[in-house]
């Protein structure tokens, strides 16, 4: 009997009815299958725990911060950030540490900290966490993070120092910073001023725009007595003139800040700072040259590329308005330098709950947290190899508002590098040649005070 | 009447009278020297609390006599080598030059100007009933959140205090900026806190003078400036002195302010030795070199204030 077309109608209508829910059923079965084989380890192994992770007030941290609810649901493990500014941040997470408190299990650090936390074992090594298949989940892909990135956290104690290249993982990356000259295109175009790329031309366009418009500080660089100062605009700069941290004598470390290469870029630097940064230079920390870049009261900066990223997102008052270049180079230099700095996560040794923090060291370092948090416009310079090469990711950083962000971070990529020698010590060296400096730019003789800096610093080695 | 016997009476009364006392003082004597389990018990908290601090300022003590380094998991004795090597550098002179500058400077200054408070509010004009409870507001603010707050009012550019003085025609100031000044911004933001703790002690110094002793001056003629320099002032010497020992222990040791406002620069300008201290210990990871400038800073803080109390104690001396 000729079905009908109703009839016809009904049984196609039972069989998409059928199709569809046996479909359903092989979706749900067939996700179950790639769940159950991405969560190869128990995320809820340490339910009911409870964790302090400390870090600075930075956006690296909000866009953790945005995430955590994913991760309580995931864990069953409470989280608690603990975020403070800058300077307090760092020397609060040295007491801590320190005094061997376990209140802060997971605590953010950059590698030249993490240098003299080390040896002091006040950090735990995070190689048998990583190796741990019950704890590591195989999809955690460590390898994805950049060699160059992995490797500066790697490191062996010997003794009182530290041996870089090999040894045990200390922290793990979960963004990082390249040292750029970030504009206001508005402010340059307006007064007809072209991207300065050494200090003498930087010292002549800061000339140029104070006597264009005097309330307008033309650069924002970091001053504050601290190391915070030394690793960003003046160590990168500092590196294209030939001037190095230590060098290695007879065998033996050596301080390189009163070579001829360094009194050299003292000169220049100096000289720059007088005629191009803000009265409150030595109070000023990366918060006053974000905000001064923001509200277009600063015209140039010289700092970390995302801090130009952030103000360039949709919505923001300078949108669009702030472009990149590389950072200043030395007047016979053929190359400029850039320095790195690796926001990273670690774990304090005297944590009681060290399965916990791993996990959660794990989940915020992990593929998906790192693309989330760059695509929110926050976790910019993903360590992740596999953000870099996600379209996601790539359509948002070339939107028209990111101006040339993403062409001049592959330029200034390829240039930088790590700027420091790898050494316990760091902390002590670098904050008294940002003493020295504040020295300098406040008047005091250039070669002099380097003599002193240097002896300082040897009488500490 | 046998007085003989009288007399034997009297001997023997008085030789059991000797006994008798000299048993009640062996008596008295054991009573005194048995201890008072009682009153040991009451202020046994006082003590262990003492000998709690005592510890703790030993352990400072003795960490300063190590090379206690953050990097270093083995701690050495190195005797007085924190202090020698101290001492031979020009920062360590700077640091109790700055330390001297900036305690002497303020607690002079806010004893001037507590004096010239304290004389306004016993005047008892209405403005100064009005002040008196205002001006406690600085004391009890904490002074990390006063050493921000005049952080930001001291900008250069976006500071309101060159707002101010760009009004009456004044160029911009450096403030905590520049070396040259930084040291009298600060010396100026401690002014404004602690002066209200002299205002205060000297007002309650000028209330305890009796009326009769003013009278007394007006009668032989004193007028007003005489008899504040000759009658009160000698009188309320001795508040001022004990104000100014509480002051300078503080302003010895005063870091809140200065920390967080400079952290001790530009350059070493404001660099005391609180602030060496905690930076050289807390940020250079040096404990045992910071632990011995904060013993320095202790010694100063110690002579500093016997020679306040041996002062206080003269002028009392003589007013009394």
């Amino acid at each position: 009997m000729p079905r009908t077309p109703a009839a016809l109608r009904g049984h196609s209508a039972h069989f998409v009815k059928t199709a569809l829910i046996c479909s359903t059923l092989l979706a749900g079965a067939a996700a179950s299958f790639v769940q159950a084989k991405v969560e190869d380890i128990n995320w809820r192994q340490f339910e009911g725990s409870s964790i302090v992770w400390a870090y600075d007030i930075h956006p690296y941290a909000d866009a953790v911060a945005a995430q955590l609810p994913e991760f309580e649901k995931l864990t069953g493990i409470k989280v608690t950030p603990e975020l403070y500014p800058d300077d307090a941040y760092w020397n609060k997470l040295t007491i801590q540490l320190s005094t061997k408190s376990a209140s802060w299990d997971v605590v953010g650090t950059g590698i030249q900290p993490a240098w003299d936390l080390a040896p002091g074992q006040l950090l735990e090594p995070l190689d048998r966490y990583l190796n741990n298949p019950k704890l590591t989940s195989a999809s955690y892909d460590y390898k994805d993070f950049f060699p160059a990135l992995r490797d500066a956290l790697t490191w062996q104690v010997d003794g009182e120092q530290i041996e870089a290249g090999r040894g045990q993982v200390w922290a793990i990356p979960h963004g990082f910073e390249n040292i750029q000259l970030f504009y206001r295109k508005d402010i340059l175009d307006k007064h007809g001023i072209k991207v300065p790329t050494t200090p003498p031309e930087m010292s002549a366009a800061c000339e140029k725009l104070k006597s264009a418009d005097p309330a307008i500080t033309p650069l924002g660089v970091r001053g504050v007595r601290f190391w915070s100062s030394i690793h960003t605009a003046a160590i990168s700069i500092a590196k294209s003139y030939g001037v190095h941290d230590f060098v290695v004598k007879d065998g033996k470390l050596e301080t390189g800040l009163d070579s001829p290469e360094s009194v050299a870029f003292h000169h220049d630097y100096v000289e720059m700072i007088k005629k191009c940064a803000a009265p409150s230079f030595v109070n000023d920390n990366w918060y006053q040259v974000v905000d001064g870049i923001n509200s277009g009261r600063t015209a140039m900066a010289i700092d970390s590329n995302m801090f130009g990223f952030w103000n360039d997102v949709a919505g923001k008052p300078a949108s669009g308005k702030i472009a990149f270049a590389p950072p200043l180079r030395a007047p016979n230099g053929k190359n400029f330098e850039s320095n790195i700095w690796i926001w990273s996560l670690a774990m304090n040794a005297a944590s009681q709950k060290k399965g916990a923090a791993w996990l959660f060291i794990q989940w915020a370092t992990s593929k998906q947290v790192e693309l989330k948090g760059a695509v929110a416009g926050k976790l910019v310079n993903s360590p992740r190899a596999s953000t870099w090469s996600d379209k996601v990711w790539l359509d948002y950083a070339t939107k028209p508002e990111f101006t040339n962000f993403v062409d001049t971070f592959k330029i200034v990529q390829d240039r930088a590098a790590l700027a420091f020698t790898p050494r316990a010590g760091f902390a002590e060296a670098m904050n008294a040649w940002a003493v020295a400096m504040q020295k300098m730019v406040n008047g005091a003789d250039v070669k002099a005070t380097l003599t002193d800096l240097a002896s300082e610093i040897r009488s500490s080695m | 009447m046998d007085l003989q016997g009288i007399d034997a009476i009297v001997t023997l009364q008085s030789s059991v009278d000797q006994l008798a006392s000299s048993k009640n003082e062996q008596v008295q004597k054991a009573e005194q020297n048995a201890l008072d389990w009682w009153s040991l018990a009451a202020i046994a908290p006082a003590i262990i609390i003492l000998l709690g601090f005592l510890f703790l300022f030993f352990y400072g003590v003795v960490q300063s006599l190590t090379d206690l380094k953050l990097s270093r998991p083995v701690v050495r004795f190195i005797g007085f080598t924190n202090y020698e090597v101290a001492i031979k550098t020009q920062d360590f002179w700077n640091s109790v030059r700055a330390t001297m500058a900036y305690a002497c400077s303020a607690v002079l200054a806010e004893a001037f100007f507590g004096l010239a408070i304290a004389k306004l509010f016993a005047s008892g004009v209405f403005l100064a009933r009005l002040m008196r409870p205002v001006i406690l507001l600085p004391l009890v603010l904490p002074p990390m959140s006063v050493a921000l707050m005049w952080t930001t009012m001291m900008d250069p550019q976006i500071g309101i205090l060159n707002y101010l003085l760009s009004l009456v025609g004044i160029g911009r100031f450096a403030w905590i900026s520049d070396a040259s000044t930084a040291m009298f911004s600060l010396v100026l933001i401690d002014i404004w806190t602690y002066t209200p703790f002299f205002a205060l002690i000297i007002f309650a110094g000028l209330q305890g003078i009796n009326d009769e002793v003013r009278e007394a001056a007006r009668v032989n003629g004193a007028r007003g400036w005489a008899t504040f320099l000759h009658i009160e002032l000698p009188l309320i010497a001795p508040y001022i002195l004990i104000a100014a020992v509480f002051r300078l222990i503080e302003s010895l040791n005063q870091f809140d302010i200065i920390f967080g406002t400079t952290q001790g620069g530009p350059g070493d300008s404001t660099s005391v030795l609180s602030v060496r201290a905690y930076i050289t210990a807390f940020q250079n990871l040096a404990f045992g070199r910071g632990a011995a400038l904060m013993v320095v800073n202790w010694m100063i803080v110690l002579l500093g204030t016997f020679a306040m109390v041996r002062l206080w104690r003269l002028v009392r001396q003589r007013v009394s």
